[in-house]
């Protein structure tokens, strides 16, 4: 099981529909909207890295999206 | 696919919980009336209950279109299996916890002789939310917030004034069993109930209706033991007065197909929910069950409120728990942190020292153009600062930061 956050960057206006888009990705774990350097960041789910490359390629062929970056978890603590 | 917020679903899950909760509750006053025996009662219905949640469960695993029925109520729920290695410790202690539940329960309707009367002394039980808080702010890494703790007692106090009666007395042996083992063992029938949620079977979460099923069987086995038992000590013949109530199964099956409905949507809630705040928002049940309450009355008489002192009484409880249930809903900020480390710092040791900070809910080394990201809860923007980015900044091997709030988030359940 491989996870990763991958950050979304979107052109201004597209935000919505790139969210709606994004809900019906599969091995989403989590999506939210944030203030800051990025506007999305997606909690992704895997089997492989081929499997996070698809999604992530999914994810650049949603209109509206400007730039991703995808960062793969090493080692995870959760509550 | 994500179709609808965890925040929604949660409230969702424990309203619906709380809505046939009401339900049930009503059910158990009337059976009440009929069976005078509360020890008795208290067995047979666990017994009634094993039957009948077992054929519910078997009913939800018939297989429609690739999926059981049950899959509709719980996503997580694949068919009824055998309980597990690792839940078998959980179930045991959940198990146990229900059945002293439950005989505490109706040893205060036993002392009173009387099935109305103990609404006096049964209101505190409505307390166990603060037990609950509690337990939580020393066991749990995400302790409850200072505004949690406020939305608690005031739930907690607005669901005591509403199922308040000024009619009972209040003596001490009863306050003792409410407050010293009905609470106690109620607390830990929740947090267990919640763990066994929280367990993963090949990176899938446990469901509700399997945790249901086996918690009736681990409770009818420990109610029987106490039977016996007390039976023993008691003179009295205990079981074959329990088999004698059996012929009031179809009120008591009514009881328990209830039960097992409100129990598997309390239990999906507590998956997603702090035990303190699912409790609190189950407790408003004391609204929903004001419907019931007069039907009821109109059938056996009697009348909801036994005076108008009391009708105002319980209309300002029911207030504080709408508000109450609300302001949880309310308060709370989350954010994600991008952290830099420095060279020559381990990234093991760096996670593990930013995972002690308090309001951390997770922390991940990531290999990206950062190094960790860390997401964190809290109750104010002005708390953020406080307890962690002052704490961030002390760290040695931290280079540099960046919070991220979260606006909205929708989560994968």
């Amino acid at each position: 099981m491989i996870k990763a956050y991958i950050l979304i960057l979107t052109y201004v206006g597209n935000l919505k529909s790139v969210l709606n888009e994004l809900k019906n990705l599969e091995n989403i774990e989590s999506i939210a909207v944030i203030a800051g350097d990025y506007d999305i960041i997606v909690k992704a789910r895997v089997n492989s890295l081929e499997e996070l490359m698809e999604l992530t390629d999914k994810i650049h062929a949603i209109k509206g999206v400007k730039r991703t970056n995808t960062q793969v978890v090493e080692k995870e603590i959760e509550a | 696919m994500i179709r609808i917020r965890k925040k929604y679903l949660f409230y969702t899950l424990g309203i619906t919980s709380a809505i046939i909760a009401a339900a049930g509750t009503t059910t158990d006053t009337y059976a009440s009336i009929y069976i005078k025996n509360p020890w008795a009662l208290c067995f047979s219905i666990f017994l009634v209950g094993l039957v009948i949640t077992f054929l519910l469960t078997a009913i939800l695993s018939i297989p429609v279109n690739g999926k059981t029925i049950g899959s509709t109520i719980d996503p997580s729920f694949r068919g009824m299996r055998l309980i597990k290695k690792e839940e078998l410790k959980y179930q045991a202690i959940a198990g146990f916890a229900n059945a002293v539940t439950t005989l505490a329960y109706f040893y205060v309707i036993w002392s009173y002789n009387n099935p109305f009367t103990p609404a006096t002394i049964l209101a505190f039980s409505q307390v166990v939310i603060i037990y609950l808080l509690a337990i939580e702010s020393i066991t749990e890494k995400n302790a409850p917030t200072l505004a949690e703790v406020q939305s608690a007692i005031i739930v907690s106090f607005g669901a005591m004034l509403a199922s308040i009666s000024l009619k009972g007395g209040i003596n001490a042996r009863g306050i003792a069993v409410v407050f010293l083992v009905l609470n106690p063992s109620w607390a830990l029938f929740s947090i267990y109930q919640r763990k066994l949620k929280l367990l993963r079977f090949d990176g899938c979460y446990n469901d509700a209706i399997n945790i249901r099923l086996w918690n009736i069987v681990f409770t009818t086995f420990f109610t029987f033991v106490a039977i016996l038992l007390m039976g023993y000590f008691m003179h009295e013949n205990l079981l074959q007065e329990s088999l004698n109530t059996l012929s009031y199964w179809h009120l008591l099956a009514i009881s328990m197909t209830i039960a097992f409905f409100s129990y598997v949507f309390y239990i999906r809630a507590l998956g997603l929910g702090k035990a303190s705040v699912t409790q609190a928002v189950k407790s408003s049940n004391i609204i929903f069950s004001i419907p019931f309450s007069f039907w009821l009355a109109s059938i056996v008489g009697g009348s909801l409120f036994e005076s108008p002192l009391h009708a105002l009484i319980k209309i300002m409880g029911m207030i504080l728990v709408i508000l109450g249930v609300i302001s949880f809903a309310l308060t709370e900020v989350r954010g994600y942190i991008f952290i830099n480390a420095k060279s020559g710092y381990r990234a093991k040791d760096l996670i593990e020292e930013i995972w002690k900070i308090k309001g951390v809910t997770s922390i991940a080394a990531v290999a990206g153009s950062y190094d960790i990201i860390a997401k964190v809860r809290i109750r104010s923007l002005g708390k953020g600062y406080e307890r962690i980015v002052r704490v961030l900044e002390g760290i040695n091997g931290i280079a540099s930061f960046k919070w991220h709030s979260i606006l909205k988030e929708w989560e994968e359940i």
